[in-house]
C-alpha cells in the first residue's frame, strides 16, 4: 500500500513543514518541476507527497484519502466531528502557533469571563431585540465551547471568512471567536480576550488518519519515529 | 402525507384529537431556519437539516411543530384562544433513532385560565397515550419554573444572582456549579484606576461619560449594541455581587428544595412544609400550583404523577409547568410539554399570549406498543 503524506502547498507553513522533515532525514523532493503539487520522500519509495491547502488537508484526513497530513490543529478540530476516533495527533511541530480565542470589545468593562458573557447573552434578547451575535469561521469550536463547556445557548453565529476582528466595531456582530498569535490585531481593533476565553492553543501538527493497515506498515513507522525524534 | 408511511398509532391518535375538539393544522415541511435557531440556540444548527433558497435565505426541514404552529397563530388568530393539533414528520439528527420521525401534539394558545389549560395539557397527553398504549402503566413527572423562581426570590438573593440561577434551572450540573460559585465569590479585579475611582465614589454619570468617551474614540459608538449605561450598570451590579457570599443555611435550603421529589398529591403539603420551615414566602407561586393540582385531580388519576422540584428546561421561554411522560420504569420520553408564555412575544406577537402544549414521540410509542404485543404473545 502506498502512503500519502499531505503537506501545505504554500507560504511559511510549507517551508516550516519541509524543514522539519529535512531535519528528520526525510528529504521532500518535488516531482517534475519546482511548482508541482506532487512530491516524494527520498529513500521511501512507497510514500507519495501531495501539496494541498491547509484546510483541504484537514478534510482529506477526515475522509481518510490521505494517510498523513501536516496542518493546524484548529482546522482539524473545526472541520472534523469525532476527531479522536478518526485521526491521531502524532507530533506537535512547534510552528504555526495560533490560539483560538473568545474576544469582546475592550469597553465591555463588566465582561472578563465566560460567566459574564453568559449573563450578557441571557439578557441580550430582552435588551436588544436579538440574540448576542458572534462573528467567526469556527462554527464547531464555538458551539462546543459555548454550549458544551459553558452552558451558553443563547447566541447566534454570524459567519465571517475574513477581517473578523472588525465585526464588533462595524456592528455585524457583538463579539468574535478567532485565531490570534500575538494579539496585536485584536488590540488594534480594541478587543480583549476573556480570562477563560482561550478555546484552543493550536499549532501545526503531524496528523495521521486512523487506519488499521498503518500498524505494520514500515513507511508509516519510519515517518512516525523519525519525526518524533526531532520535535 | 401518504397513509402507508404513517405509524400504526397515528389513526388512533387522530381520532383522539377529534374527540378532544382540537383544530388539526399542517405546516410546510420546509421552514425558514431563523426562528428555530433564534429560539433554541446555535446548538440546534448541527442537528437540523439546512439549505438555502435561491436568494440565500436559510431554510430547514421542520425540526418540530411548536414554532410553526405558534407563528401561524400569531399571523392568523391573535386574540382568540385556540387549541391546535398536529401530526406529521419532523427532521432532526438524534443520538439514538432515525433522523426523520413522526411527532404529534397539541398547542393550547391564548387560554387565560392557566390552571385549567395546564391541567388539560397534562391530562390530554395522558389520555392520548393511554388510548394508544392501553396496557402500559404511565409515569408522569411535572416541574415548575415559576416555583424555582419564587424560591430564589424569597431567599432574598441579589437580582443578578437570581437571574443566573433561573437561567441555569433545568441543567443540574450547571446549577450545581453556580451554587458553588455563589458560595465562594471572587472579587472583581483588574479595573483601571479611573474606572475604580468612579465606582468607589458612586459617580454613575462620570462612569457612563467615561465609557461613552472611550467608545467614541475607538469607533465603537455608531454600531454599538451595548450602551455605556448598560455596561456601567452591569459593572456596578457585578462588583456588588462579588462582595456577598451565599451563606451556608441558604445554600442548604436551595439544595433541599431542589431535592424535593414527591407524589403530586402530596406536593402542595411538601412545598408548604418546606416554605414554613425555611421561613420563605412562596405563596405567589404556590397558589397557582395548588390550583393546577386541583384542576388535574378533577380530570385524571394523579397517583401516576410525581413533582420533581429540579425538573425544568434550560430555555428562556418556559415560564411555568413542565412535564414529561414515560412508561413506568422506562427512560424513553413518550410525551413532553410545558408552558411557554414567553415564546409568543419572542416570535413577534405584539401582546402576551398564554401558551401551553406538548409533543408525542410516535416512534417511541410504536416501540412501546411492540413491546406490549410481544409481552402479550408470550
Amino acid at each position: 500500500m502506498t502512503i500519502t503524506l499531505a503537506l501545505p502547498s504554500k507560504g511559511r507553513m510549507k517551508d516550516d513543514a519541509q524543514t522539519i522533515f529535512a531535519r528528520a532525514g526525510l528529504n521532500i523532493v518535488a516531482v517534475g518541476n519546482e511548482r508541482s503539487y506532487r512530491g516524494r520522500i527520498e529513500g521511501l519509495e512507497d510514500v507519495e507527497v501531495a501539496f494541498l491547502s491547509a484546510s483541504e488537508i484537514a478534510r482529506e484526513l477526515g475522509t481518510g484519502s490521505v494517510d498523513f497530513g501536516v496542518t493546524g490543529e484548529d482546522l482539524i478540530r473545526e472541520d472534523l466531528s469525532d476527531v479522536e476516533t478518526r485521526v491521531a495527533f502524532c507530533a506537535r511541530l512547534g510552528f504555526g502557533h495560533a490560539d483560538v480565542v473568545v474576544a469582546v470589545p475592550q469597553i465591555w468593562l463588566d465582561v472578563d469571563s465566560m460567566a459574564d458573557l453568559g449573563d450578557v447573552a441571557a439578557d441580550f434578547r430582552a435588551r436588544h431585540g436579538r440574540r448576542l451575535a458572534i462573528a467567526t469561521k469556527y462554527w464547531r469550536l464555538t458551539q462546543q465551547y459555548f454550549s458544551g463547556s459553558h452552558g451558553i445557548q443563547l447566541y447566534r453565529i454570524v459567519e465571517s471568512l475574513g477581517a473578523t476582528e472588525g465585526a464588533p466595531a462595524s456592528g455585524s456582530a457583538d463579539i468574535i471567536v478567532d485565531i490570534t498569535s500575538t494579539g496585536s490585531t485584536l488590540k488594534a481593533n480594541h478587543l480583549k480576550i476573556l480570562s477563560d476565553g482561550v478555546i484552543l492553543r493550536s499549532e501545526a501538527c503531524l496528523v495521521r488518519a486512523r487506519k488499521s493497515e498503518h500498524d505494520s506498515h514500515p513507511a508509516v513507522q519510519t515517518i512516525l519515529s523519525k519525526i518524533s525524534a526531532v520535535v | 402525507m401518504s397513509a402507508i408511511d404513517l405509524p400504526g398509532c397515528a389513526a388512533d391518535m387522530l381520532s383522539a384529537f377529534q374527540s378532544l375538539g382540537v383544530t388539526r393544522v399542517d405546516t410546510p415541511v420546509i421552514q425558514p431556519a431563523e426562528p428555530f435557531l433564534d429560539m433554541a440556540g446555535e446548538d440546534l444548527r448541527r442537528r437540523i437539516f439546512m439549505t438555502q433558497s435561491e436568494t440565500g435565505k436559510a431554510l430547514c426541514l421542520r425540526p418540530e411543530f411548536t414554532i410553526p404552529v405558534c407563528l401561524r397563530h400569531i399571523e392568523t388568530a391573535t386574540g382568540t384562544p385556540k387549541r391546535y393539533a398536529y401530526l406529521g414528520q419532523v427532521f432532526r439528527q438524534r443520538r439514538g433513532g432515525a433522523n426523520e420521525f413522526y411527532q404529534a401534539g397539541i398547542e393550547d394558545l391564548g387560554e387565560s385560565d392557566v390552571a385549567r389549560a395546564d391541567a388539560r395539557a397534562v391530562s390530554d397527553a395522558m389520555v392520548i397515550l393511554q388510548s394508544v398504549l392501553p396496557t402500559t402503566q404511565l409515569q408522569v413527572t411535572v416541574g415548575d419554573q415559576a416555583m424555582f423562581e419564587a424560591v430564589v426570590a424569597a431567599c432574598g438573593l441579589a437580582p443578578g444572582w437570581q437571574k443566573r440561577l433561573i437561567h441555569a434551572f433545568g441543567n443540574v450540573a450547571q446549577l450545581e456549579q453556580l451554587l458553588e460559585k455563589l458560595a465562594h465569590p471572587q472579587a472583581v479585579t483588574g479595573l483601571e484606576e479611573e474606572v475604580e475611582a468612579y465606582l468607589s465614589s458612586n459617580d454613575d454619570a462620570g462612569l457612563i461619560a467615561h465609557i461613552d468617551e472611550r467608545m467614541e474614540a475607538t469607533g465603537y459608538s455608531t454600531n454599538a449594541s451595548r450602551s455605556p449605561v448598560e455596561i456601567a450598570a452591569r459593572l456596578k451590579e457585578k462588583r456588588e455581587l462579588a462582595r456577598v457570599a451565599l451563606d451556608a443555611p441558604t445554600l442548604t435550603l436551595l439544595r433541599t428544595f431542589l431535592s424535593l421529589d414527591v407524589p403530586l398529591s402530596g406536593a402542595v403539603d411538601a412545598l408548604t412544609r418546606f416554605a414554613d420551615e425555611a421561613g420563605l414566602n412562596i405563596g405567589a407561586a404556590l397558589t397557582p400550583f395548588a390550583a393546577r393540582v386541583d384542576a388535574l385531580a378533577q380530570t385524571v388519576d394523579v397517583t401516576a404523577i410525581r413533582y420533581r422540584a429540579a425538573f425544568g428546561r434550560p430555555l428562556d421561554y418556559y415560564t411555568g409547568l413542565v412535564f414529561e411522560i414515560t412508561a413506568l420504569g422506562q427512560t424513553a420520553v413518550l410525551a413532553g410539554g410545558g408552558r411557554f408564555d414567553r415564546l409568543m412575544t419572542l416570535l413577534g406577537a405584539t401582546h402576551t399570549i398564554p401558551a401551553v402544549g406538548f409533543a408525542l414521540w410516535l416512534d417511541r410509542i410504536e416501540q412501546a406498543r411492540q413491546r406490549n404485543e410481544q409481552a402479550r404473545g408470550q
